[in-house]
């Protein structure tokens, strides 16, 4: 049953893709589009066929790799603690939950002076622009997931005279665990995207830093070869965190993978 | 003296330097504008070597324009940076900003031109009534040069329109949104050649800007007053790799592959966009224009002070004349 | 103590320290300005700047793409949810692009919308809709089975389980949705408008960062968060009154 619900999967998926991909194609040959803009598959494909066998890519890659890991690892740990602190009590959460909400759609890369003076010109001040940026999603989704849990679990473990600790890791914590992957994966997207736009800003390496030099020389096809790198790389980063998901109770069914 | 006799003066002198200078100094970069001819002369003279025989180590990060250098430069990530513009650094410069110019970069605006999708009727400013005309930002050269080439032609109902960088413009101008766009070489080298767009005007066509320093080299204060003795080897091989430039056919090969241009587009460039004499190094030439400049477009409150003045100027080398 | 007094209690004392700071020279007010520019900033902005109209241009914007994410994202949610072979297919699709760097593809936008206001509702619209579609999933995936239950035991059809259980039961977390939504939008468009030099509060941050004026800069970043609270606040009341009492 497992095996057919895969093929399934990938059947959908493969009509999907090459729906999409048509449609590209189409708007690409339709010159309704300047040139440039909008360049076919296959240019694109060669171009990445280029640019994976050019060993300076990798070099690229991996540093906008681990600038998005560390990013990840310290902007969510910080969302989570932040999250936990300001959810856990009513007071806190009138205070504060607002003020994160308001605070989050603020364009961070105009922090990045800010931040280059305070870690440098290197890979640092990328990691501090990503972890700024990923916070917020994580910080906000774990929040609103502690204001969500069951209040019956809660009076539950008051009867029991469980402490506040006790309490958080044996009541909160497994509820938390869903807006906890599902906070990581909103802000594994701003993450990215606050490495690459200081990449842009100001670097000699790492993803951004490639795709704005193809843009600067008007390589296009090059350009949408780097983003559908970076496209994969988060789909990757996706699908560890599908993972680790909790399933919901449709799921836990066993019918789908 | 002749360009070599020059360059190998400035060689044989190094070992004269003192013990201390001879180790290698690190000095760090921020260039923006990647691929442009009067941006490239660090990575160029990386190549050749001629900041290593200066007992430099350079540290090149590229930027998206000349806001970000000047930001790089005043947070102190950055020694040095390249291609950062004059209006800008009178703003800071005017609040006192940790920040100081090392020598003029580019004079004029020669590397700049106007131009306009093939077809649209518009062949020259005098036709840009009523049309929509691009610069990159509010108060660059481009903003300045293209406001008095509208001026010049007589028109007064064009709108300018800040498009941000060359590449973009260009996509914006072949899709109809702009009807005239700026650009820097070679990027619209091959549509022109192709025949999609008209050239419509150019920095050159605005006499009285040809010799006001549009960009300079800037340095934080410390580079400058610290070390000030790595701050004069840093220009000098900066003027060698001029000098090479300009002898060398190599540079194009170079400039064309940095840009993703042709050998035979690299060659117009150098030669009708990027005169040597607008490369000098020295102090910022016509400063005045500049200041009245910032003043008009409301950069600066009021002119600088002297000292404000003395100490934004301690350009620590200009090349014999 | 009640909750936005203990909020301004504490930005006031980080304010202070802020200051502090800089008074002793450990921050560069060149990097860094402090409040007291930041505020100061303020009256200039509003007169000389157009703030106003500003403001109202970016707040639109955000409320337009928000209003589109929902209306296209609701249903994707749905049927991702309903259709379980959709929802194993695609859901990591919706989050990959969640998670791709959409701000970069502006010139392609540009191309295919032009440069108006259309195309920065367009971008905002893209960014917040994964975050809806997902949001949406996981709102009715959510539905406590005891409640399915207890609604067939009664006989409820198909039209009336989704209206009196799994809608009411998702409202949560859809309201979370819309919010998350409101965010990425209103990100992406101060991000383009910053980037295309065109808009609202963007266009003008972009301005005052290249005219080097970073006290009205920041000053300008306090205006973008007034327009997210704006959104809280409307949002706020929009849950409440869709959620029975």
């Amino acid at each position: 049953m497992a095996a057919a619900g895969l093929s399934r999967i990938a059947a959908v998926r493969l009509a999907a893709a090459v729906l999409l991909l048509a449609a590209w194609e189409a708007a690409s040959w339709s010159g309704l589009f300047y040139r440039g803009v909008l360049p076919s598959v296959v240019q694109i494909g060669a171009a990445l066929g280029g640019l994976l066998s050019d060993p300076a890519f990798w070099r690229h890659l991996g540093t906008t790799a681990m600038e998005v890991a560390g990013a990840l690892a310290i902007g969510g740990s910080l969302g989570i603690a932040a999250g936990v602190l300001v959810g856990g009590g009513r007071l806190a959460r009138r205070a504060y939950e607002p003020a994160l909400h308001d605070l989050a759609p603020t364009p961070k890369i105009v922090f990045l002076p800010i931040l280059i003076a305070l870690f440098g010109v290197g890979p640092s001040s990328k990691v501090a622009m990503g972890a700024l940026s990923c916070f917020f999603p994580v910080a906000l989704s774990v929040a609103s997931g502690m204001a969500l849990v069951d209040p019956v679990h809660l009076r539950v473990a008051r009867s029991f005279g469980l402490s506040r600790l006790r309490t958080l890791r044996s009541v909160h914590l497994p509820s938390l665990v869903r807006p906890m992957v599902t906070g990581l994966r909103l802000g594994l997207g701003v993450a990215v995207i606050g490495c690459l736009l200081s990449e842009i800003k100001l670097s000699n390496r790492g993803l951004g830093f490639l795709a704005i030099q193809f843009y600067g020389q008007f390589r296009i096809p090059e350009m949408y070869a780097v983003l559908i790198v970076v496209f994969a790389l988060a789909g990757f980063g996706n699908l560890l965190f599908a993972r680790i998901q909790p399933r919901g109770q449709a799921e836990s069914k066993g019918e789908t993978p | 003296m002749n360009p070599t006799r020059r360059a190998l003066a400035g060689v044989l002198a190094l070992p004269f330097l003192s013990r201390a200078s001879r180790a290698e100094d690190a000095v760090k970069v921020a260039v923006g504008q990647r691929g442009a001819w009067d941006t490239s002369v660090c990575a160029f003279g990386d190549r050749v070597g001629f900041f290593k025989e200066a007992g430099l180590a350079l540290e090149l990060l590229f930027t998206d324009g000349g806001t970000e250098t000047q930001q790089a430069v005043i947070s102190g990530g950055v020694d040095a940076g390249v291609g950062a513009g004059m209006l800008a650094i009178l703003g800071a410069a005017a609040r006192n900003a940790p920040l100081r110019i090392l020598s003029s970069n580019f004079r004029g605006a020669s590397d700049t031109f106007w131009y306009a999708k093939a077809g649209s009727g518009i062949t020259s400013f005098k036709d840009a009534g009523g049309k929509t005309v691009a610069f990159s930002t509010n108060g660059s050269s481009s903003n300045l040069v293209s406001s008095r080439l509208l001026q010049l032609a007589g028109v007064t109902t064009a709108r300018g329109v800040p498009t941000g960088n060359p590449v973009a413009t260009l996509t914006q101008v072949m899709s109809g949104q702009i009807d005239i766009g700026y650009s820097l070489p070679p990027i619209g080298f091959p549509d022109r050649e192709a025949g999609r767009l008209v050239y419509v005007g150019s920095g050159r066509d605005v006499p009285e800007f040809r010799d006001q320093t549009v960009r300079c080299l800037i340095a934080t204060p410390g580079f400058v007053e610290q070390r000030r003795e790595a701050a004069v080897r840093f220009l000098q091989a900066y003027d060698c790799t001029i000098d090479w430039m300009y002898r060398d056919d190599r540079a194009l090969d170079w400039f064309a592959e940095g840009a993703n241009a042709t050998r035979a587009q690299a060659v117009r460039a150098r030669a009708e966009f990027y005169p040597k004499e607008a490369m000098r190094l020295g102090p910022p030439a016509n400063l005045d224009l500049s200041v009245q400049q910032a003043l008009d477009l409301k950069r600066i409150p009021r002119p600088l002070t002297p000292d404000q003045q003395a100490r934004l100027l301690q350009v620590p080398w200009t090349p014999p004349a | 103590m009640k909750g936005p007094a203990l909020l301004a209690a504490t930005v006031l004392a980080l304010g202070l320290a802020w200051q502090g700071a800089t008074a002793m020279g450990w921050l560069d007010p060149f990097t860094v300005p402090p409040p007291d520019e930041i505020l100061a900033s303020l009256p200039q902005l509003v007169t000389d700047e157009d703030l106003a109209r500003r403001f109202a241009t970016t707040f639109l914007e955000a409320f337009a793409a928000a209003l589109l994410a929902v209306a296209v994202g609701v249903p994707l949610g749905l049927l991702l949810h309903r259709s379980r072979l959709a929802g194993a297919a695609f859901e990591p699709w919706v989050a990959g692009i969640a998670a791709a760097p959409l701000v970069l593809l502006y010139p392609l936008f540009l191309v295919l919308v032009g440069r108006n206001l259309g195309t920065i509702v367009l971008m905002g619209a893209v960014a917040g809709l994964p975050a809806m579609v997902l949001k949406t999933k996981e709102g009715f995936d959510g539905t406590r089975p005891v409640l399915l239950h207890v609604a067939k035991s009664y006989g409820f059809g198909g039209r009336q389980v989704f209206w009196k259980v799994l809608l009411p039961s998702a409202v949560p977390t859809l309201a979370n949705g819309v919010r998350l939504a409101l965010v990425f939008a209103l990100i992406n468009i101060v991000g383009v408008e910053f980037l295309v030099n065109f808009g609202g509060l963007g266009q003008l941050i972009a301005d005052l960062s290249d005219r080097y004026e970073l006290a009205a800069m920041y000053g300008a970043v306090l205006f973008v968060i007034l327009v997210s609270t704006c959104f809280f606040v409307l949002t706020e009341r929009v849950e409440r009154w869709l959620r029975p009492a």
